[in-house]
């Protein structure tokens, strides 16, 4: 029980909200960017432009289908053969973005096809050009029909970040390890503290989504 | 049609990756002139292991042993006014990191042997550790030997795995992440023994009555500063430093300072002249 009390002193929970910042940090900065970059990815692989659409449809693939954890060490330990030398907050977030924007392309795409293909084609027929279409027609329609897979996509990054402690990002799970290094016993209260905040971070996004997607729908 | 896109693609990572390996390699470069030039070494140091390099989660340092060494190493390569810059590391991000550049020296609880001498240079010893083991008070393990039939922890990524195979090879071992996991899986009977270095060791035992440091030291392990190949000077340096080190008695000062309260470690036999 003394453990536990010990544990949960405010140095210790001081230290692991801070590494809860960093983690919220490189969520949201990685959410953002994969947002717009994902979004460009699906849009252009939908479009069908020659060439274009296919060399960028198979990077999407290849990237998907790769573990995040590769990535995440391919930025870090890979990049620096390259000339450049990424911190360890930098490479977490350069390879979040890309694995979460090859997501987002995909949800953008599926969301942009599930949209009746009849309104692309009564949009072009009142004289609209692709683009106009695409924008004013197809992408608002389209953007509605994605909000669940999308909030689902983001929580699932906000838990993988914890990855990151690999390459010894300052973030929430790597602060609790630095913590129970101090004293072995307190490996039981972290896990717990950790899986509370956690779940509160993830699930107030959850509820976040649902709201706009009620307000939407 | 789409096939050749395909290859086209295929062929384009194939030349970014293959433009990569042309660069000239950071190796190369001189480690020490650069440091001199920005007056700062970088080092990699632990940041979960006590006594040597552990987190302070009051103001987010890393503090130690090691930690200490290079600080007072890096005043004496570069001046007083030198700076010490310190870089989280693990015992398998270290020779990945220092490979890359990312850090310019390592001294993180990392011992001397032949495998790693084949990619990295050393500086001489500046800790004599050597492996023993964590049980609990009730274990009949009395040695390494006992471990054959046994289920060891260890910690992946360190020497001390590979040293069982050696003395007992019918140990079964289990590798865990960090030194708190394999405390904690000791404690729930996953494993026999917990076996590193003696001096982590009696770290661990400090918080965790009911466990003891059994068997002795059964193998030398010797911490060395781990530099890139190649980077002569800066090995040469280091070694002068801790030599000077020793002589002034700063080293023993620090020996004190981290291991003269760890009860049944007799910190003065680490005293250096």
């Amino acid at each position: 029980m003394q453990n536990w009390i010990n544990a949960y002193s405010w140095l210790n929970i001081r230290f692991l909200l801070l590494g809860l910042g960093v983690t919220i940090f490189i969520s949201v900065v990685a959410v953002v960017l994969s947002f717009i970059l994902g979004s460009i990815l699906g849009i252009i692989r939908y479009s069908k432009i020659k060439y274009v659409s296919a060399i960028l449809g198979f990077f999407v693939d290849l990237i998907r289908n790769l573990p995040l954890l590769l990535i995440i060490f391919f930025t870090y330990f890979g990049l620096p053969n390259f000339g450049f030398k990424p911190d360890t907050i930098l490479a977490a977030i350069i390879a979040m973005t890309v694995f979460e924007s090859a997501m987002v392309a995909e949800i953008v795409r599926s969301g942009i096809n599930a949209v009746d293909i009849g309104q692309m084609e009564g949009a072009r027929s009142v004289g609209m050009s692709f683009l106009q279409a695409l924008w004013h027609i197809i992408l608002p329609q389209a953007y509605k029909k994605m909000i669940p897979a999308m909030i689902s996509q983001f929580v699932s990054l906000i838990k993988d970040t914890s990855l990151a402690t690999i390459i010894v990002v300052p973030e929430m799970m790597q602060h609790a390890q630095v913590i129970y290094g101090q004293n072995a016993n307190y490996i039981l209260p972290m896990f717990v503290a950790l899986a509370v905040l956690y779940f509160i971070v993830c699930f107030t996004l959850s509820l976040i989504g649902n709201h706009i997607d009620k307000r939407l729908a | 049609m789409k096939k050749k896109f395909w290859l086209v693609s295929f062929l384009t990572i194939i030349l970014v990756v293959l433009s990569g390996c042309g660069k000239q390699n950071s190796s190369q470069q001189s480690v020490l002139k650069n440091a001199r030039a920005s007056n700062t070494l970088t080092w990699g140091v632990k940041g979960d292991t006590k006594l040597f390099g552990l987190i302070d989660v009051a103001d987010g340092q890393s503090k130690g042993f090691d930690v200490d060494m290079a600080k007072h190493i890096t005043k004496h390569i570069l001046g007083p006014k030198g700076k010490a810059k310190m870089v989280t590391v693990t015992s398998q991000s270290r020779t990945p990191l220092l490979k890359n550049g990312n850090v310019d020296a390592v001294i993180a609880t990392m011992s001397i042997t032949p495998e790693r001498e084949k990619i990295l240079d050393f500086s001489h010893s500046y800790f004599d550790a050597g492996q023993s083991l964590l049980v609990p008070k009730s274990s009949t393990i009395r040695s390494a030997k006992d471990l054959n039939g046994k289920t060891v922890i260890g910690v992946v990524g360190s020497n001390s795995v590979n040293n069982i195979h050696k003395v007992a090879p019918h140990a079964k071992v289990v590798e865990l992440q960090d030194y708190a996991q394999a405390v904690n899986a000791l404690k729930s009977k996953q494993g026999d023994a917990l076996t590193t270095d003696n001096g982590i060791l009696y770290g661990l035992a400090v918080e965790n009555h009911g466990f003891e440091v059994r068997g002795g030291t059964f193998t030398k392990e010797p911490y060395g500063v781990a530099v890139n190949k190649g980077q002569d000077d800066l090995t040469k340096a280091i070694n002068q430093a801790i030599l000077e080190m020793q002589h002034s008695g700063e080293y023993n000062h620090l020996i004190k300072k981290w291991f003269g309260d760890v009860p049944g470690f007799d910190y003065k036999e680490l005293y250096r002249k």
